[in-house]
């Protein structure tokens, strides 16, 4: 059977120890020795416990925020530029490949250069503002909790938008050229003929886009990590889920694995439910356009 | 329990054949190594800084005992107790691994991860008890490791530019805060305090805020639930902390440990308030620093009068209960409670060790471990409220990085880590 | 909101404006990565006193001290193993896997489809403590295999489903006829389908090339020996030893980066013509 090499290696390595995250959950652990069967007292004390019980509703919020801010700023810029070297070929190769560039670096090493870029005494980033006399823009930008969300969105944009732009852009080799000249032969703006022309034929990779960018926001640990440590910078101000299950599993007391794997499930309900969600609301619209 | 057990066992059907398979397992690592063969034994720890100096320290062991190597295998000091928990689960782990102290430690004890040291390994009876704590497991009260090191916290200076604005360590809080003054004056930046590196905020609130809530004293009657981080002394330690913040240079919130570090081996800074480990990373960037210490003086409205050295215990070396070469690896450990090895460790790693009349050669050490044993003082929230979760030390860090941002005031800051604590701490009666 | 207000200016400076933005943003995308290499050749005392500078000369001395210390050419030759060997099993799993999904009526064909396709949504680091406990009993704690298999199996939904979605597009009469002529399913499979899935083939490879090479989390607490460290494992801990000299970490980041940049430079062509074929479909 063609499918069973698959079958086997996706099935051992990615769905039975999210299983077995499931029964570890069950149990109350002395360091690495399984104590007894607690059924969902894992799951009540991690809701409950002070200040687990309020950080868990913050990362959430953040995550939500974070995901919002790169729908919004990422993908946009993302399609802007699509739509710019769709009209303008001249260098396309060129641009493609510099945008797509800080794709291939490591998360952790750009949040690693980032954080010495924006370091308030050392960093070019206020240097540059100083430089410019723009120094009352310079600022700890990650040091401040109400900066500290926003740049990680844009520190995010800046290594990701490559993946939108290079969907967008075969989306828009996509389209025929003959919707849009008679469009414009019937007198419509740029503007209106990329607003009821194009922009629903792109509706596919808007939705394939949208449910990427929720998995990869609500899985983002490696740049948060890098940009603000475990603690999710100032005040917690970036502290999303990912880090929160780091922070219990390693970084947790004596029952860290029960509770950790407790939290797992929860955020593995609460992600795989709304991608499914979004998948099949994404799906419809698609239909009906 | 058994019962239970096999009752989910069965209601997960078919997929336990895959979970029994993937639990953590024990297999029996017996095989005593043959004594012809060479040994060679895994230290693990957290120090990836070290390894040279280590090497060295162990060659002294190695020439004394042919036929033993001991290798150190450093890991990243943020993900070492990740590392080393799941790390003990194995016969190929470390043979010997640091440990860190007080509540870190407990996970590694729960687990049976380690060997008690209490007697098999009888040099531990010359360490002071207080010193012991650092390497003891909360619920069996057993020693677990031999502590290496003792930290102390102070504020590190630059001797060429305190000489330059004619500036002595001072006696005063009121000598203090002039000096502050006139380095900001000269625009040197005062103190280089770190600020995103929430690890180090219970550290700087100690050193500057020890003498508000009165050390070892308010300590005995928090542990026996006399008093609280809620009430007015130690609160007051925190407003007295913050209160140097206008001395932390432009735009501190964004001060990372690292920046800290920079801005003081760089000379745009003169003071570092943190730990006695720190002298060797700054005689490793600029080796013509001229480093001094002092210790804050007592604050104005203090509970205590006199300066406070805070000291803890930063870790200790213990034997992992799966190591094939157990007799080789207490050996090894026995050894580390010499003051062979005590003389070692402090001059080739240039910090102060836990082994009993050790006396520093460095003349800062020797600075540091007499001022340390005439006026001590605990490092309350990491030593001794971290035995249960969370631990006053992460509520401390999370709570004071809130308040230093002025995000929360310091009542509200000292209550997040009471509410935390008030969840498994016990008082002693 | 820049695409639609590019347009309407782009209509009135013909070009000019466009260029001018794709330009300003390549300058965003590329800037960052010239200021790292800049500073790795300046010394350590210059970056803390100007953050932005030219180097004084070209010292090598950086270069020189990272090189020393960390093995990079060990790292290297294990990111190569492992990446190389994850992609290609996954790849080759999958598009087995893929073909037969969308090819063959069986049943429990569109639940087995979709059990694939759900590992899209699933949070696979959720399941480390777990993968660490199972590779332990399995003796894979501090191999290169195990972490081949585990960055196989979390591309598995990925690439399953790009490739699906491409043979959906893809005519059936070229196989039919084979089958008509008498071709095995494996023959089938080898000579018809993989040829003709080649672009979706591309596309899976790209994308999980640059996270696998990149993933620093899972070698983090599945490896223990440096000599099989993988380049991101290897830089954590140079980045350690080094916090404070931000010379020796700036010529560490490009010695890091250079390799993939090479490899992004000869193979953009066949990267890029390999995304816009897999999504224009």
């Amino acid at each position: 059977m063609f499918c069973l090499p698959a079958l086997a290696l996706y099935g051992l390595f990615v769905v039975v120890p999210l299983v077995t995250a499931f029964y570890y959950g069950l149990f109350r652990w002395e360091g690495i020795r399984q104590a007894e069967f607690v059924g969902l007292g894992n799951y009540g004390e991690v809701l409950t416990r002070y200040p687990l019980s309020e950080e868990i509703p913050t990362a959430l919020w953040h995550n939500v925020l974070f995901f919002v801010g790169t729908m919004a700023i990422q993908n946009t810029i993302g399609l802007g530029l699509a739509v710019l070297l769709y009209r303008n070929p001249r260098g396309k190769r060129f641009f493609q490949t510099v945008f797509s560039l800080p794709y291939l670096i490591s998360p952790l090493i750009v949040g690693y250069i980032w954080s010495l870029l924006l370091s308030p005494a050392f960093g070019p980033v206020n240097f540059i503002l100083r430089t410019v006399g723009l120094e009352s823009w310079a600022r700890p930008w990650l040091g401040e909790p109400d900066t500290a969300l926003p740049v990680l969105i844009l520190v995010n944009a800046w290594q990701w938008v490559g993946g939108p732009m290079l969907i967008f852009l075969a989306a828009l080799g996509g389209i025929p050229r003959e919707l849009e000249e008679a469009a414009a032969m019937d007198g419509a703006s740029a503007f209106r003929t990329f607003w009821s022309v194009r922009f629903p034929l792109l509706m596919p990779a808007v939705g394939v886009i949208t449910v990427l960018t929720f998995i990869g926001c609500f899985n983002i640990f490696d740049l948060v990590y890098a940009l603000g440590g475990s603690d999710g910078g100032p005040g917690g101000a970036m502290d999303v889920l990912g880090l929160l299950y780091y922070r219990t599993a390693f970084e947790g007391g004596t029952n860290a694995i029960g509770e950790s794997s407790a939290l797992a499930m929860m955020i593995f309900a609460c992600v795989f439910g709304v991608s499914v969600v979004l998948e099949r609301f994404l799906r419809r619209r698609e239909v009906t356009l | 329990m058994f019962r239970t057990r096999r009752n989910v066992v069965a209601a997960l059907g078919l997929l336990t054949i895959g979970l029994t398979a993937c639990a953590p397992s024990a297999p029996e690592s017996g095989a005593p190594s043959g004594a012809a063969q060479e040994i060679t034994l895994d230290v693990w720890g957290w120090r990836q800084e070290d390894v040279a100096a280590y090497e060295k320290i162990f060659k002294i062991y190695e020439d004394a005992h042919p036929g033993v190597k001991v290798k150190y295998v450093p890991y990243k000091s943020t993900e070492y107790d990740t590392i080393l928990r799941t790390g003990l689960a194995d016969a190929n782990g470390p043979d010997v691994a640091q440990l860190r102290s007080y509540g870190l430690l407990q996970p590694l004890v729960a687990a049976g991860s380690l060997v008690p040291l209490d007697g098999e390994v009888k040099e531990l009876s010359a360490f002071p008890e207080t010193v012991l704590d650092g390497a003891r497991g909360v619920s069996d009260k057993r020693v677990y490791g031999v502590p290496f090191a003792i930290q102390t916290l102070h504020v590190i200076y630059n001797k060429t530019l305190f000489d330059k604005h004619g500036i002595a360590p001072p006696a005063t809080w009121q000598e203090m805060t002039a000096a502050f003054d006139k380095l900001a004056a000269a625009d040197v930046i005062p103190l280089a305090a770190t600020v995103t590196d929430t690890w180090m905020l219970p550290i700087q609130q100690e050193i500057f805020g020890a003498t508000t809530y009165g050390g070892q004293d308010y300590l005995k009657r928090m542990l026996a639930g006399e008093a609280k981080f809620t009430d007015r002394p130690w609160v007051d330690s925190l407003t007295t902390w913050k209160g140097t913040s206008k001395y932390w240079g432009p735009q501190f919130a964004g001060t990372s440990y690292t920046d800290a570090q920079a801005l003081f081996t760089s000379g745009k800074a003169a003071m570092f308030p943190g730990g006695i480990w720190e002298l060797a990373a700054f005689a490793k960037a600029d080796p013509h620093l001229q480093l001094g210490i002092f210790n804050v003086p007592a604050a104005p409205g203090a509970a205590v009068t006199k300066t406070l050295v805070p000291g803890f215990v930063d870790g200790s070396f213990g034997a992992s209960a799966k190591t094939p070469d157990k007799a080789a690896a207490l050996d090894l450990i026995r050894w580390m409670a010499s003051a062979e090895f005590g003389q070692a460790f402090s001059k080739e790693l240039r910090q102060i060790s836990a082994v009993p009349d050790v006396a520093p050669a460095d003349p800062l050490l020797a600075q540091a471990l007499t001022a340390y044993t005439a006026d001590p003082s605990p490092y309350v929230t990491y030593a001794y409220f971290s035995g249960g979760t969370p631990t006053a030390w992460d509520l401390a860090s999370e709570s004071l990085s809130k308040f230093v941002l002025g995000r929360s005031t310091a009542q509200e800051a000292a209550k997040h880590v009471q509410q935390g604590v008030d969840q498994w701490f016990k008082p002693t009666q | 909101m820049t695409g639609p207000v590019a347009q309407v200016r782009r209509r009135r400076l013909p070009g000019l404006a466009a260029q001018l933005m794709l330009w300003i943003y390549a300058a965003i995308a590329f800037g960052p990565l010239v200021l790292v290499a800049l500073g790795s050749f300046r010394s350590n005392a210059d970056i803390l006193q100007r953050p932005v500078g030219l180097p004084d000369s070209l010292d090598l001395g950086n270069y020189l001290r990272a090189w020393e210390t960390a093995s990079v050419s060990t790292y290297f030759t294990n990111s190569i193993l492992v990446t190389v060997g994850a992609v290609a099993l996954c790849v080759a799993v999958s598009a087995t896997a893929a073909y037969a999904l969308s090819r063959w009526r069986f049943p429990g064909r569109a639940l087995l489809a979709a059990f694939f396709l759900s590992g899209l949504m699933i949070p696979a680091k959720l399941g480390l403590l777990p993968v660490f406990y199972m590779f332990q009993s399995m003796g894979l704690i501090d191999t290169r295999l195990g972490l081949i298999l585990l960055y196989a199996a979390s591309g598995v939904p990925f690439s399953i489903f790009v490739i699906m979605g491409f043979m959906r597009g893809l005519p059936t009469e070229l196989e039919e006829a084979a089958r008509l002529d008498g071709a095995g399913e494996g023959r089938l499979f080898v000579s018809v389908a993989l040829p003709l899935m080649r672009p979706a083939l591309a596309v899976v490879t790209v994308f999980q090339f640059a996270p696998t090479w990149n993933d620093f989390f899972y070698p983090l607490v599945l490896l223990r020996s440096s000599d099989r460290y993988t380049i991101p494992v290897g830089l954590t801990r140079f980045f350690g030893e080094f916090a404070t000299d931000r010379a020796a970490l700036f010529a560490g980041l490009v010695i890091a980066l250079v390799p993939l940049a090479l490899i992004f430079a000869f193979a953009t062509r066949q990267i890029i013509s390999g995304l816009t074929a897999g999504m224009s479909r």
